[in-house]
């Protein structure tokens, strides 16, 4: 007989060893199992050592971020930026690597954007990388957004399948901007190996055009975000709010997405050293807001009454939508209120607005592709809180700005409500690349005031928390078994066409892996959809003031509620003549001017008013 | 029985339930992790030749559907057995044998977390405590509380626990991030810091898991690992609640304490199996 110390040692070393075989024989395998990506960062050669690089430009100022793969110690931490001009390269910037991410980011003011110029990244005397600064298209007529979200790299449900079909269709319709709204990234805990494969995947694409990055949830590597102006999150799950990982981290992973974007509005940082980056980028004529409607949100753990098995899901259909709408919760915050405040009043070379964002303002899906099933309503949406909802709405309407957003893993276009329905903005979340968590909007009850013929979950609806939403589509993915193929499970991209001519809108849906070129192919069911600028604020129970003639064209107009001071909108016109939509009751003071409204036309203008000539010259 | 021995099962019996206790409060309040291994295409299927349509598989919306309700229903078998954990002897044999079943409980909920954090190995050792736990007091019930079988598996448990963790902390595996999160929100440290105080507890981890199987250094080794299962469970409430949360946050918090007491009842079983009173009480037993 062994002895009983003898017996434990034995039985404790085989513990031991099976523990390490297991972690021996799971990195041999770990690139062949099934589900799994390969995130290795390749060995390359030192003239390849630029993975890609993203840029914009803005106000004559180019900013622009190279991603390095690492150096090693012996090699130069400095990285030129050259212009051709002339057929000749000339150095423009220099800047210092980054090593913790290692990014290289650039900035040059007094950018000449009339005109386009190649430019490369430079590293020592081996490594270049070529693209294009594009000219600011001020002289096209419509300019074109396609939106991503959601970039799983998973096998499992096609996430390792080629992005030449997304890379070939971008060219093709030579989009002006690539908006990628969140979830580049999906691993965890290796943002840095998962982003240079993104960079390989689309940056071809990215190269030679403006591109803006929305770092959400899974890129700062964890399932959900209320950020909580840079709280430590400490609950699985982060519902309790704040940042899972290290505020270095997060650091580091916007530095890599977001670095390259115009400066932010207002840079003070949050909690842990986060930095900002909530900002506006004007090109082509239209001024576009990117937001971040996670950092400053507010957890739900422990702030609302518990009403299903997740801190952050309501399962209750019976339960008070009121008494979720807790005071103290923060969707935006203040400082990126003021901002938008600020913004949609701001109409210097802008003909149009839009707004980006990581997702939209509403619970926008009904069945949730987990064993949580169907959801009465999901606290990880914009539609809660619903008063830091409706104030984002109601900012954003101020500039008749449209909402660009992903993040829901399910397309779909919304006319928002506030005080009633379809009285604010439009909303177009944009299908995942390759969706990893399937979801479904399939409302109970049929929508009112549905379009003719359309699909019974379309129409005015209340989303879980109450708010009025008006669904136009939703590219609902197959009924369960969804299965693994891209399109069954509704992956595609969005494109979004601002034509600033005409100041219409229209939303694109496309699926995977067909050419959107091609006449024959059809989008999702509910795309296209075309609506006017004017669409995102006009209530219905709203009149009409006396049509405003002006001498000169597109001039700004602003309406302000006399007695309360407060400004309902503000515009750029189409043309010479305005017909200002407001209140049925009150009076309101018209402002105009060719850039600023800063001289009033009317006084005390009150619905069915007779017309106005007005002379800005 | 003797009164070391009494105290022995006590731990036994108090880390047994206990666990089956925390566990019974997700399965009952939150929601416990099977998401990953019941929502799947093969799992619908399943549940489709077994006559459940998608409605009734997901939930209408008035009604929580056949995945939620049965998760729910899991809490009645964890409190059962949390119940027969203050109460089963060697002789009931129904409830010696439901203590084995709740034993397949926790495996089970431990392999769904497993497969969760994408089948790291680490995350289903470290279950081993909790996995185990229930054996240890059914061998303890059987073959006696300081019996070889108990006290082998006892250690392996204890070794389970303390290596997965270890594995974590020292970033082996990419390490939780609450991990460093609870380390700066408790001790007010930097993420520097947080990650060497990090590197240094699970350097220690698998101290002892050796030191228990060094006569010399088992004690100890015991006797650190029972505190800092305490520590370690007790960091998720410190961490996280706070007065201006509904209920201060304890119904988000405490069962993560609760489930977690093998934890440190396993360390603190086989401190005082080994300490001198025990053997002295051993001893003076077989006399």
């Amino acid at each position: 007989m062994l002895d009983t110390r003898i017996k434990i040692w034995l039985v404790c070393c085989f513990v031991l060893s099976a523990l390490m075989s297991n972690a021996y024989s799971q990195g041999n395998r770990q690139n062949n199992r099934r589900g799994r990506a390969d995130l290795k960062i390749p060995e390359v050669a030192k003239k390849d050592l630029i993975c890609f690089a993203l840029y914009t430009v803005h106000d004559r100022q180019l900013k622009l971020t190279a991603q390095l793969y690492p150096l090693a110690a012996d090699d130069d931490r400095r990285v030129r930026l050259e212009i051709e001009k002339n057929g000749q390269w000339t150095q423009v910037a220099t800047t210092q690597v980054i090593e913790q991410g290692w990014t290289a980011p650039f900035r040059v003011q007094d950018w000449d954007d009339s005109r386009s110029y190649r430019y490369r990244v430079v590293h020592g005397s081996e490594a270049t990388y070529e693209g294009t600064i594009r000219k600011n298209p001020v002289d096209k007529e419509e300019i074109v957004i396609a939106g991503f979200t959601g970039n799983s790299i998973h096998p499992v449900h096609g996430g390792d399948i080629s992005r030449q079909d997304i890379i070939d269709n971008i060219n093709k319709i030579d989009a002006d901007i690539l908006f990628f709204s969140g979830d580049q990234v999906y691993d965890h805990n290796r943002h840095y190996a998962a982003w240079l494969k993104f960079g390989r995947d689309f940056g071809s694409i990215i190269k030679d055009r403006p591109t803006l990055c929305l770092p959400d949830d899974h890129d700062v590597g964890q399932p959900n975000l209320w950020g909580e102006s840079g709280k430590i999150s400490t609950l699985s799950g982060a519902a309790d709010g704040g940042y899972a990982r290290p505020g270095v981290y997060v650091q580091e992973v916007e530095r890599a997405q977001t670095s390259h974007l115009p400066d932010p509005a207002d840079p003070h940082k949050i909690g842990q050293g986060i930095g900002v980056w909530f900002t506006n980028l004007n090109w082509g004529n239209v001024d576009i807001a990117i937001l971040e409607d996670r950092k400053f949100k507010t957890g739900p753990a422990g702030r609302v009454p518990k009403q299903g098995p997740r801190p952050d899901h309501i399962r209750n259909p019976d339960y008070d939508p009121a008494s979720v709408d807790v005071d103290g919760a923060v969707l935006l915050g203040e400082r990126q209120l003021r901002f938008i405040d600020a913004w949609a009043q701001d109409w210097r070379q802008a003909k149009m607005k839009i707004a980006v964002s990581q997702t939209i303002f509403c619970g926008g899906a009904h069945i949730h592709g987990s064993a949580n099933g169907r959801l009465h309503a999901d606290m990880d949406s914009n539609g809660w809180p619903q008063s830091g909802r409706n104030r984002a709405l109601a900012a954003l309407r101020k500039g008749f700005a449209f909402h660009y957003a992903g993040d829901q893993h399910l397309a779909t276009i919304f006319h928002h409500g506030v005080d009633e329905h379809r009285d604010a903005i439009w909303s177009f979340c944009v299908p995942s690349i390759a969706n990893l968590y399937l979801r479904w909007w399939e409302p109970l009850e049929g929508g009112e005031r549905r379009e003719a013929g359309a699909p019974e979950y379309t129409g005015d609806h209340l989303d879980g928390f109450g708010n009025k939403v008006t669904n136009y589509a939703a590219a609902n993915p197959e009924k369960m078994p969804a299965g693994n193929i891209l399109n069954t499970r509704s992956a595609g991209f969005g494109v979004v066409r601002l034509n600033t001519k005409t100041r219409s809108i229209t939303m694109e849906c496309w699926p995977r892996n067909v050419d959107i070129t091609d006449p024959a192919t059809e989008q999702y069911l509910g795309w296209p959809k075309t609506i006017s600028q004017l669409d995102n604020y006009n209530p219905s129970s709203w009149g009409k003031l006396g049509t405003l003639s002006f001498d000169v064209s597109d001039p700004v107009v602003q309406l302000v509620e006399t007695d309360s001071g407060d400004i309902l909108y503000t515009i750029r016109v189409q043309g010479r003549s305005f017909t200002p939509h407001a209140p049925k009751s009150g009076a309101f003071h018209v402002k105009a001017g060719k850039d600023k409204p800063d001289a009033v036309v009317v006084r005390n203008g009150k619905v069915g008013d007779p017309a106005v000539s007005v002379k800005l010259r | 029985m003797n009164r070391v021995d009494f105290y022995l099962l006590l731990c036994l019996r108090l880390g047994t339930c206990l666990c089956f206790a925390g566990w019974a409060w997700v399965h009952y309040y939150w929601e416990a992790p099977y998401g990953v291994l019941l929502w799947s295409d093969s799992t619908f299927e399943f549940a489709q030749s077994m006559g459940i349509d998608w409605d009734a598989y997901v939930g209408t919306g008035a009604d929580d559907g056949w995945v939620q309700t049965w998760i729910g229903r899991l809490f009645w078998p964890y409190l059962v057995c949390a119940v027969l954990s203050l109460t089963a002897g060697r002789k009931s044999w129904l409830q010696m044998v439901g203590l084995a079943g709740g034993c397949g409980l926790l495996v089970f909920v431990s392999y769904a977390k497993y497969v969760a954090a994408q089948r790291q190995p680490p995350m289903f050792i470290e279950h081993g405590g909790q996995m185990l736990m229930p054996i240890v007091l059914w061998c303890a019930l059987v073959f006696g509380v300081r019996h070889g079988a108990t006290i082998a598996t006892a250690c392996v448990a204890f070794v389970m626990t303390f290596a997965g963790h270890g594995c974590y902390a020292v970033g082996l595996w990419p390490t939780p991030a609450t991990f460093f999160a609870m380390t700066s929100v408790v001790l007010g440290v930097e993420y520097e810091t947080a990650k060497s105080l990090l590197l240094v507890a699970g350097i220690l981890d698998f101290v002892v898991c050796v030191g228990i199987l060094i006569p010399l250094f088992r004690r100890p080794s015991a006797a650190y690992a029972c505190v800092w299962g305490f520590l370690t469970a007790l960091a998720r409430p410190v961490a996280g609640m706070s007065p201006s949360l509904i209920y201060w946050g304890a119904d988000q918090y405490i069962h993560e304490t609760v489930l977690r007491a093998p934890h440190f009842m396993l360390p603190l079983y086989l401190l005082i199996v080994w300490s001198p009173l025990g053997k002295q009480q051993s001893q003076s037993s077989t006399d």
